[in-house]
């Protein structure tokens, strides 16, 4: 089965590239058309004359014809060169990698905590549907489901951070007094409790509510009734027949997530400072620095279709029914 | 000293530690103490860490920790030694020469000299810089003389000079290592993000979006500074996260505009902070622009009618919490040689209907006179809250305000390159001097479509004489008259309406002394601050 994956994988891959383009092309013409000139923001409160705006232009390429400045980026786009920050000017590609790590963890501790706290609320809570602990659950679900995140950040930056003093409010590590080492990486974990928490809420709810439902569905199977009745202890019966049947559309949420995760981001790391891609969007898109906007887009949106790609890898896995062709 | 005397010396524009508890250095025994981190907050991420490029407060902010410039300001805006330890300017004001410091390095070791201030001015900010050209045409030459003398030769006289080459706030004169820069492109060297310079502080490292870290350097040529072992910029763009973190004592210090004006009275009278208020080289109005292209805006007589009507007490009061003051003119009262308070307007709606009733607007059947559009853009609670303010005042005297807010690049586009406005609110600076700052927001020849300049369209013959003309007056007195004529023909033809003087009040832990010493606060080096023992 296994090289049968990968040539799936690898030709799923090569469909992408197309896509690709063609996001490219959506999102120039997008971020262009939105109202603002990168110039405005390079000079600031500065009296600039005529001609130093026109050289600022020149060197950016700006006095360009769009659909010039737009054959330009893709034939740079090819060679991996996502161009030249405007407003950091620096190369593109260096600034996100700068950043990505930091949004990496970020996103993959919450993907991580969120996703299997939910099944696992959702399996249990499913066995006992509608009691106590279960309508419990549900309420907590349905407000963390609810809650906008940059609210339920500044929440949880009063409560555990200012009133409690737990935790840190802003960054990934004390600037204080920095650490090395292994309490670098205690330190590191001691700034992430907040931001994930925060991060994990919308999604732990999604997960949770869908785990329940699938749950109780496959538990009023007739297999179950059978696995039952050939005497399985019910945590092999709930966790090894039923779980894994249930788990195949949870996968499918979790993989579509991870675009919406990306996007959440910008919200997170903004109240959290945390030093991720989120920011950086947020910091080109107020500054119309095209450049980086584009690369941004570019790198977010080929992520989005790696994981669509692994999250269909991920089914074969779960699923031995799966034939890829 | 109670609230009220501190308020009191804050309106008279003097220089004070608001918060009253700072002691004079000498008073704590054997002077400051060595030692300790500054942790200061920074609203977004710089572009570069040096100042040749970029005019944004963040890079600002880092870049005069590690580099010097000729001269500084002191709290009446007058030039102070900096690189420069003495100056000397010839009779006919057209000639400037400098004497440097002889013990001055650049943090790799090798000396400052005149060569690298003779190469940042030709090399670098002549071309460079964005603000360079409102004043570089002026210059006949810069060179150096020896090696360790300098000398600006003007084509005319031009009385702020000095205070120019002193204002980080106004031209980017941070002086540049030559041997770096030298031979390559001063927009893209590395050196830009990893930068080498001659101040109290060295860059250790960068961790992008997150801080940026600096160290002290032991070589500084100014004996005994700087007192601090790490300076600590710490990137922080949520607002409210910020504060949290001020009051968790995670940062020690927020720069003024980044401290809500509805916060301050409540950190007044916590004894873990301290507010700060130097002088102020910014002298920051908050203005309403007007459209002189509008259809009934374009009457003298409307605008005026409109500076009658707007209540700026209860603008003061109720947007900035009474932290600010009534601005009763087009420059700043902190400038206190041009500034002239005799030519503001009166609260006085009756008066304000029988100036529009003159100009032929009469009330219609609804009592409504015409429409106004009046934008802001998001980020400055305070200008949103005057808005709604200026509608209610307009509404009673029969003008309907439609109130609009957009992004701060949208705003800039809208207004600034489009045009596409009635009343606009707008920060303007207008120190340390007018002409740096004043003259090129109202001046004919900035009628162009380009951020923060005549996008009004305010044209007056006689001010762009007065403009041109006293730029060269090297009699103070006659220089000072020039500015009152300016001011009476601004208040009277109003491109803008001043609305409010905004205090630059910073807040420090109190844990830490002199975090800020001069009129440009928030934006110089911190080689004077050091911690408590």
């Amino acid at each position: 089965m296994a090289p049968q994956l990968l040539g799936y994988a690898a030709r799923r891959l090569v469909q992408a590239v197309p896509m690709v383009f063609v996001i490219i092309l959506i999102n120039f013409i997008l971020i262009h058309s939105a109202p603002g000139d990168p110039i405005d923001f390079l000079l600031g409160s500065s009296d600039a004359t005529e001609e130093y705006i026109a050289q600022v232009r020149r060197e950016f390429g700006l006095d360009q014809p769009l659909p010039a400045q737009f054959f330009a980026y893709v034939g740079k786009v090819v060679s991996f060169d996502l161009g030249y920050s405007l407003r950091f000017r620096e190369q593109v590609l260096s600034l996100i990698l700068d950043r990505l790590p930091a949004t990496l963890l970020l996103m993959g501790s919450a993907l991580v905590c969120s996703s299997l706290l939910g099944i696992l609320l959702g399996a249990v809570a499913a066995q006992r549907p509608y009691s106590a602990a279960d309508n419990a659950a549900t309420l907590v679900a349905l407000a963390g489901y609810s809650m906008p995140v940059f609210w339920l950040g500044q929440i949880m930056l009063i409560v555990f951070a200012l009133n409690l003093a737990w935790f840190p409010t802003q960054g990934m590590m004390s600037l204080r007094a920095p650490r090395e080492g292994f309490a670098m990486v205690l330190d590191i974990a001691h700034h992430l409790v907040l931001p994930v928490a925060t991060y994990s809420a919308y999604h732990l709810a999604l997960v949770f509510r869908l785990t329940r439902v699938k749950m109780q569905e496959t538990l009023a199977q007739d297999f179950i009734t059978t696995a039952r009745a050939k005497g399985l202890p019910e945590g092999r019966v709930v966790y090894r027949h039923a779980l894994r049947n249930a788990m195949l559309p949870v996968v499918t949420v979790i993989g579509l997530n991870f675009g919406f995760m990306l996007a959440g981001s910008v919200l997170t790391e903004t109240v959290f400072a945390w030093p991720g891609t989120g920011r950086l969007l947020f910091d080109a898109i107020g500054a119309r620095d095209y450049p980086l906007l584009m690369g941004l887009f570019t790198v977010l949106s080929v992520m989005v279709i790696l994981a669509n790609v692994l999250t269909d890898v991920i089914y074969a896995v779960i699923d031995p029914r799966v034939v890829y062709r | 000293m109670t609230d009220l005397t501190r308020r009191g010396l804050m309106a008279a524009g003097m220089a004070v530690g608001l918060g009253g508890r700072i002691e004079p250095a000498a008073a704590q025994g054997s002077g400051p103490r060595r030692g300790g981190s500054l942790i200061i907050a920074l609203e977004g991420e710089p572009a570069t860490l040096t100042a040749h490029l970029a005019t944004d407060t963040p890079a600002m902010m880092v870049a005069n920790n590690i580099f010097n410039a000729l001269v500084l300001l002191d709290e009446k805006l007058g030039p102070i030694p900096d690189l420069a330890e003495s100056w000397t300017t010839s009779p006919d004001g057209r000639t400037y020469t400098f004497n440097l410091v002889q013990n001055a390095r650049w943090h790799d070791g090798r000396p400052v000299t005149a060569a690298d201030v003779e190469f940042t001015f030709n090399e670098v900010i002549a071309k460079y810089h964005p603000r360079a050209g409102s004043w570089w045409p002026n210059v006949e030459s810069a060179r150096a003389t020896g090696t360790h003398s300098f000398e600006f030769r003007l084509k005319s006289p031009f009385a702020p000079f000095l205070t120019m080459a002193g204002s980080v706030l106004s031209s980017g004169a941070n002086i540049l290592p030559k041997h770096i820069y030298e031979g390559t492109d001063p927009r893209t060297n590395p050196a830009n993000q990893r930068p080498i310079g001659s101040g109290p502080f060295t860059f250790s490292r960068w961790q992008r979006g997150g801080f940026i870290e600096l160290n002290r350097n032991p070589n500084y040529f100014k004996a005994g500074k700087p007192y601090l072992d790490r300076v600590v910029f710490q990137v922080m763009p949520d607002p409210a996260a910020r504060l949290l973190a001020f009051e968790r004592g995670e940062v020690d210090f927020l720069h003024w505009y980044i401290v809500p004006y509805d916060r301050i009275a409540r950190m007044r009278s916590d004894r873990r902070f301290t507010l700060l208020q130097k002088g102020d080289a910014a002298a920051t109005n908050g203005l309403m622009l007007m459209n002189h292209r509008h259809p009934q805006l374009k009457e003298t007589a409307v605008r005026q009618a409109l500076a009658h009507a707007i209540n700026r007490n209860t603008i003061s009061e109720r947007a900035l919490f009474g932290e600010a003051r009534v601005a009763k003119s087009h420059i700043g009262s902190t400038v206190a040689w041009a500034f002239t308070d005799r030519f503001d307007y009166a609260f006085d709606p009756a008066k304000a209907n029988a100036l529009l009733d003159e100009a032929g607007l009469r009330r219609g059947a609804d009592g409504r006179r015409f429409p106004l559009r009046l934008f802001w853009a998001s980020g400055r609670d305070y200008e949103g809250r005057g808005a709604e303010i200026i509608k209610d005042n307009l509404r009673d005297i029969g003008i309907d305000v439609t109130v609009q807010v957009f992004d701060r690049t949208s705003f800039t586009d809208r207004v600034f390159r489009q045009w596409d406005f009635d009343l606009a609110m707008q920060l303007f600076t207008t120190g340390p001097d007018p002409t740096i700052s004043v003259t090129p927001r109202y001046h004919t020849n900035a009628i162009r479509r380009a951020p923060f300049v005549n996008g009004m369209g305010y044209s007056n013959p006689e001010t762009d004489a007065l403009f041109d003309s006293e730029t060269a007056e090297t009699d103070p007195a006659k220089r000072a008259a020039a500015w009152h004529r300016i001011q009476e023909l601004l208040m009277r033809d109003l491109p803008a309406l001043p609305l409010f003087e905004l205090p630059p009040i910073h807040a420090a832990s109190a844990r830490f002394v002199d975090v800020v010493t001069g009129p440009q606060g928030y934006i110089e080096s911190r080689e004077n601050a050091y911690e408590r023992r």
